[in-house]
């Protein structure tokens, strides 16, 4: 018979006549104790051994048992106190022997009622005094305590319990299961038995020589911890931007692309953003120092802007009186929302004329003057999205929105009226935060107005929206500081630990 | 967002609805796009405002708003007015400052409260139409310290003209050359050497020239900026003399308190249209707390600066305008259907006026003066869907088919940061703004050079703070900040970034050059140029591209161990050991290798 290593030491080392503890066969069998006890069971479904279990109680030390065992026992060092003291003689202050054994807080009280307990003599009124008689030195207790420091057992019961109570030592049950070989094992290991290859891994040369089939695989533990290892992961807040990315092309959007650093004209002027706007101050916006100015702006267009500006759009339209000057227009800056690529894009200068219906979008980094804290960047992710048609309604603009945030779980959108300088109506979005219920800011939103729309050479209706990448993304995943996310201060175990987004 | 203090009582008070609670009425706010922000030391309401509807500056404008929500108003109401016995004469004004407009109201029973919401009304108005005092400034005075001398009317021109001519944008003034005859009391705005004269300011305890107001009195100093530049600096005198020097501070004199029942009130500014419609909703306010509005006659000398020189006119103008909308397009605007009384009857609840043209299903809606917000028809159509309950349209996705799909480069951008990824880099984002400091100097690079990263500097005029001065000219002195703000975490460390890099380029049009870059470093306690290559000649393989390494010398790397990175024979990149000078700079204490070349390369 062929068996495996293990279970051929075990069967070798069992006795057919005595149960004996598989700890001590597999200590004979040079085994693991773990290896023997499954070989243990594997024999006995081949019906080759016999296997008993019982309990047995055993006793380990506690902290304090373990110290006793170094100083001694509290009672035996008073006990040993007092006869320095004379207490053999007559009886002794109390006081001074505590001080003599070195004994302090509650080691005292242990102390004093042990030493009556234990007979090493009698405490009256202060007063020590000791038995000459008694031998500290054969006490039961802590001769029970070296025994167990030891590893020897304890044979007298009541000495520990005695312990135990005392919380010297902690007592637990443990399954000890012995084996003695069957008729079948005797008769097996008679007619021999084999060990059986066992192998660790599979090899090419295993795989190839057929030698596979007559080896036996090694156990693994298959549910020990395996060595770490550390894969790389697209960023959380990209991994969002991907996502959104899904969402709108799945929707029809197609992504549009410009330039980070553009023309005043580009992020205010086309959208009707009167010059003196209080936004359009230094303080908000990140205008450069070099390069100063954009070359060349489309003419034609320019004269529309102005003229809208000044003097309005439509028969009955009104302009700003505000002041308008190209040189203002022609101003670079880190554009402070990705509305600049809309006006380009609906203007023609990106893609050329657009026909309606058209859907448009990007995710890309806006630049804002503000203040930098938990929940604002200095740049940041704008998802911007426009529709473009014949027609629109804000009942159409209200259904793209819902479907959009709906994909995201965020549902019972809110449109609060709002006022932007280039949309009307406007809508600010309400949304119910997935988490907390916490009805929260989503979203700003709106029907072009026609003083934006007219000069870049569009008749008929767009609506848009934009939104803080970053704000969907702690509505998403509960992150309380977006500068823990965005930026060089980002903790790599953050980013490594940080769950998928999907 | 600005925000406006209204006294919850006053807003009872002024909108007859004295049982309404402080939660109802946050409700009612609301609804007109007022948001609650908290509650002042006082118990006041402090409302975050809309920039638009700067009629709602003050809670007498806020109480308009909602007495026309509840339906307790309905359609344009304009006050009434007095004939003018005021003129104000304009001449020889400063250039930078040449309007002026001006109204008087009596009989007001001004208590600490409603004087407060004057106040704020007035500093609301500069902070925004105002743009803080530069384009208009208001003053309120006490008419009664006011004295004026014979007016000087025989010189001012045919009055129908002018008023014509000040008329735009709106339809109707309501000047007539009648009435601003009969003005028979006059001050003067004027222009005067900021040395000349003296007058005690508000707040002050002697008299001062203007010149020592700039410079030694506390609001004076605040606004000295706007009259920095003049040589003669705006004046307005009544017949005792000098007691305005606007846009900077009235004088004591005509400071107005409790007891004050007369005011007069002049606004001076850089647009005329934009002082007068300040004056209005000014006047707007003060009918409402029961004031009487008394006109007064502006008469341009035939020299005075700007754009009316000889022309005369009555202010306030509370003429409405107009704007013709058709029923279709509201229709097509909300999404819904309406018939032509409902139209009426939400113009009636937004306070505005519908009338039927001669055209079939086109209206004409009459606009009151405090509405600077309505430029075109569909501020109209804003307001009748505010009107009609924006809240109570049900969404519907609209039937628009297109195709959608991602831009050329972003796919690009995604299969690049793909394969990054399978190679086991940490995908990092960084901010695309930097200091110079960490863009070179800490790289050893020298700014303008002609290496990778060496690029001319785009540079911000008024930065945050001095970690973000430009936007970086190569991504990584981005990743290296990362390693540094990460030597407490386990090593390996191999991260990359793909974003965004720019310099400064006199051949494009907006004269910076944008473009994607690649970034990678591998940080170990073993990691060589090897580790770098390696990872380099996988995502070059990956995209099908010929990869050559040719020696370079970078000052960010080691000499000998530092190679361009040449895809399909073109130069776009530099890979290397990390120079231990750099490496020591950022407190790292683990050789690094890495790599940079432009994302457009893999195409």
């Amino acid at each position: 018979m062929r068996l495996p290593h293990a279970q051929v030491a075990l069967l070798e080392a069992a006795d057919a006549d005595d149960a004996r503890r598989i700890d001590a066969l597999a200590d004979e069998a040079g085994l693991k104790p773990e290896t023997a006890t499954g070989a243990a069971f594997a024999l006995e479904d081949e019906g080759l051994l016999a296997l008993t279990e019982e309990t047995v109680e055993s006793a380990t030390l506690t902290d304090e048992g373990r110290a006793y065992l170094d100083e001694g026992l509290p009672e035996v060092r008073f006990y040993r106190g007092a006869i320095d003291a004379g207490a053999d003689d007559e009886p002794a202050e109390m006081g001074p022997v505590i001080g003599a054994a070195g004994l302090d807080g509650a080691a005292v009280d242990i102390a004093l009622s042990n030493f009556a307990r234990k007979g090493y003599g009698q405490i009256d009124s202060g007063a020590v005094s000791a038995d000459p008689e008694a031998d500290p030195d054969s006490d039961p207790e802590a001769a029970a305590l070296a025994a167990l420091a030891d590893g020897e057992s304890v044979a007298d019961e009541d000495v520990l319990a005695q312990l135990d109570r005392r919380g010297l030592v902690e007592i637990s049950e443990t399954t000890v299961r012995s084996a003695r070989l069957t008729d079948d094992g005797v008769t097996t290991l008679m007619a021999g038995v084999e060990v059986a290859e066992t192998v660790g891994q599979v090899t090419p040369e295993l795989l190839t020589s057929g030698e596979w089939r007559d080896v036996e695989f090694a156990e693994y533990n298959v549910e020990a911890d395996a060595d770490e290892v550390r894969t790389g992961k697209t960023h959380v807040l990209r991994r969002q931007a991907e996502n959104v990315t899904d969402t709108l092309v799945g929707m029809g959007f197609q992504e549009m692309q410009g330039p980070t650093v553009d023309a005043d004209f580009w992020i205010n002027d086309c959208l009707f953003m009167p010059q003196d706007h209080p936004a359009r101050n230094h303080w908000d916006r990140f205008a450069l120092e070099q390069p100063a100015q954009i070359d060349e702006l489309p003419a034609a267009l320019v004269e529309r802007v102005e003229s809208a500006h000044r003097e309005g759009v439509g028969p009955d339209g009104e302009g700003y009186h505000s002041p308008w000057d190209l040189d203002f227009a022609k101003a670079l800056a880190l554009r402070g929302h990705t509305t600049s690529l809309t006006a380009r894009h609906l203007s023609g200068e990106a893609l050329g004329e657009l026909e309606p219906p058209q859907r448009f979008f990007s995710i890309e980094k806006v630049y804002r003057n503000d203040t930098l804290d938990a929940t604002h960047l200095l740049e940041f992710f704008q998802i911007e999205g426009w529709v473009m048609a014949e027609e629109l309604s804000v009942r159409d603009l209200m259904g793209t929105f819902t479907e959009f945030y709906e994909q995201f779980g965020i549902s019972d959108i809110q449109f609060k009226p709002h006022y932007n300088p280039y949309t009307e109506p406007s809508f600010e979005l309400f949304g119910r935060h997935p988490e907390t219920g916490e009805l929260i800011e989503i979203g700003n939103s709106g029907i072009f107005r026609p003083e934006m729309l007219e000069p870049l050479g569009v008749d008929c209706d767009v609506m848009a929206w934009g939104l803080a990448l970053e704000r969907l993304l702690m509505l998403v995943t509960g992150a309380e500081d977006i500068r823990d996310v965005h930026g060089t201060l980002v903790d790599l175990d953050f980013l490594r630990s940080e769950e998928v987004l999907y | 967002m600005p925000t406006v203090d209204i006294d919850p009582d006053e807003l009872r008070e002024l909108t007859g609805h004295g049982d309404k609670s402080d939660a109802e009425l946050r409700d009612d706010l609301f609804s007109l796009g007022l948001e609650y922000e908290g509650e002042t030391d006082e118990g006041h309401f402090e409302l975050e405002f809309a920039p638009d509807r700067l009629d709602r500056l003050s809670v007498e404008g806020i109480a308009r708003s909602l007495r026309y929500d509840y339906g307790d108003d309905r359609g344009v109401y304009v006050p009434s007015t007095n004939d003018a016995e005021w003129t104000i004469e304009v001449e020889d004004t400063p250039p930078e400052r040449p309007y002026v407009t001006g109204a008087i109201v009596r009989g007001l029973d001004l208590d600490e409260s409603s004087l407060d919401s004057l106040i704020q009304l007035q500093e609301k108005l500069h902070a925004t139409m105002g743009r803080k005092r530069a384009k208009g400034a208001i003053g309120v005075h006490d008419l009664t310290m006011l004295k004026g001398g014979a007016a000087n009317v025989t010189a001012a021109p045919p009055q129908d003209e002018a008023v014509d001519d000040l008329a735009r944008p709106d339809a109707d003034a309501t000047g007539e050359g009648a009435d601003a005859d009969s003005a028979t009391k006059t001050i003067t705005y004027t222009g005067i050497d900021p040395d000349s004269e003296e007058f005690v300011p508000l707040e002050g305890d002697r008299a001062m020239t203007p010149a020592e107001v700039t410079d030694a009195h506390h609001i004076g100093v605040e606004y000295a900026d706007l009259v920095a530049e003049m040589d003669r600096v705006p004046a307005i005198y009544d017949s005792i003399g000098l007691f305005s020097f606007p846009p900077v501070i009235n004088g004591k004199r005509t400071e107005v308190d409790t007891g004050s029942r007369d005011l007069f009130i002049e606004m001076t500014g850089t647009d005329q249209w934009t002082i007068d419609h300040m004056l209005s909703i000014v006047c707007y306010a003060l009918d409402a707390r029961g004031g009487t509005v008394e006109e007064v006659a502006v008469e341009y000398a035939d020299g005075a600066p700007g754009e009316y020189a000889g022309q005369s006119f009555l202010r306030p103008d509370l003429g409405t305008k107009t704007k013709t909308v058709a029923h279709d397009r509201i229709e097509a605007i909300l999404g819904v259907d309406l018939d032509k009384r409902e139209i009426g009857d939400l113009a009636d609840r937004a306070g505005l006026d519908a009338s039927e043209t001669d055209t079939d299903g086109v209206y004409e809606f009459e606009i009151p003066p405090y509405r600077v917000d309505v430029l075109h028809p569909i501020d109209v159509i804003d307001d009748l869907g505010r009107a009609y309950g924006f809240n109570t349209l049900e969404p519907r996705y609209p039937d628009v088919s297109t195709v959608g799909g991602r831009h050329d480069r972003s796919k690009l951008e995604r299969a690049t940061r793909d394969v990054l990824v399978g190679l086991g880099f940490e995908d990092l984002l960084n901010f695309y703004m930097i200091s110079e400091e960490a863009n070179y100097e800490r790289l050893q690079v020298t700014p303008g050079s002609d290496v990778v990263g060496g690029g001319d500097p785009v540079t911000i005029q008024e930065p945050y703070s001095e970690d973000y001065t430009m936007l970086r000219s190569w991504a990584l002195p981005s990743v290296m900040l990362v390693l540094e703000n990460n030597t407490h975490r386990s090593y390996p460390q191999d991260l990359a970034e793909i974003g965004l890099a720019a310099e400064v380029d006199e051949s494009t049009n907006t004269n910076v050059a944008e473009h994607r870059t690649v970034a990678a470093a591998v940080a170990r306690h073993d990691a060589s140029y090897e580790d770098a290559k390696t990872r380099l000649q996988a995502i070059a393989a990956n995209f099908d591209t010929e990869l050559a390494t040719p020696p370079i010398d970078h000052p960010t790397f080691i000499d000998g161990r530092t190679a361009a990175v040449e895809l399909d024979g073109e130069a776009v990149g530099v890979v290397g050991e990390i120079d231990p000078a750099v490496l020591v700079e950022h407190d790292l204490e683990v050789p690094v290798a890495g790599f940079e070349f432009r994302l457009d390369a893999l195409e």
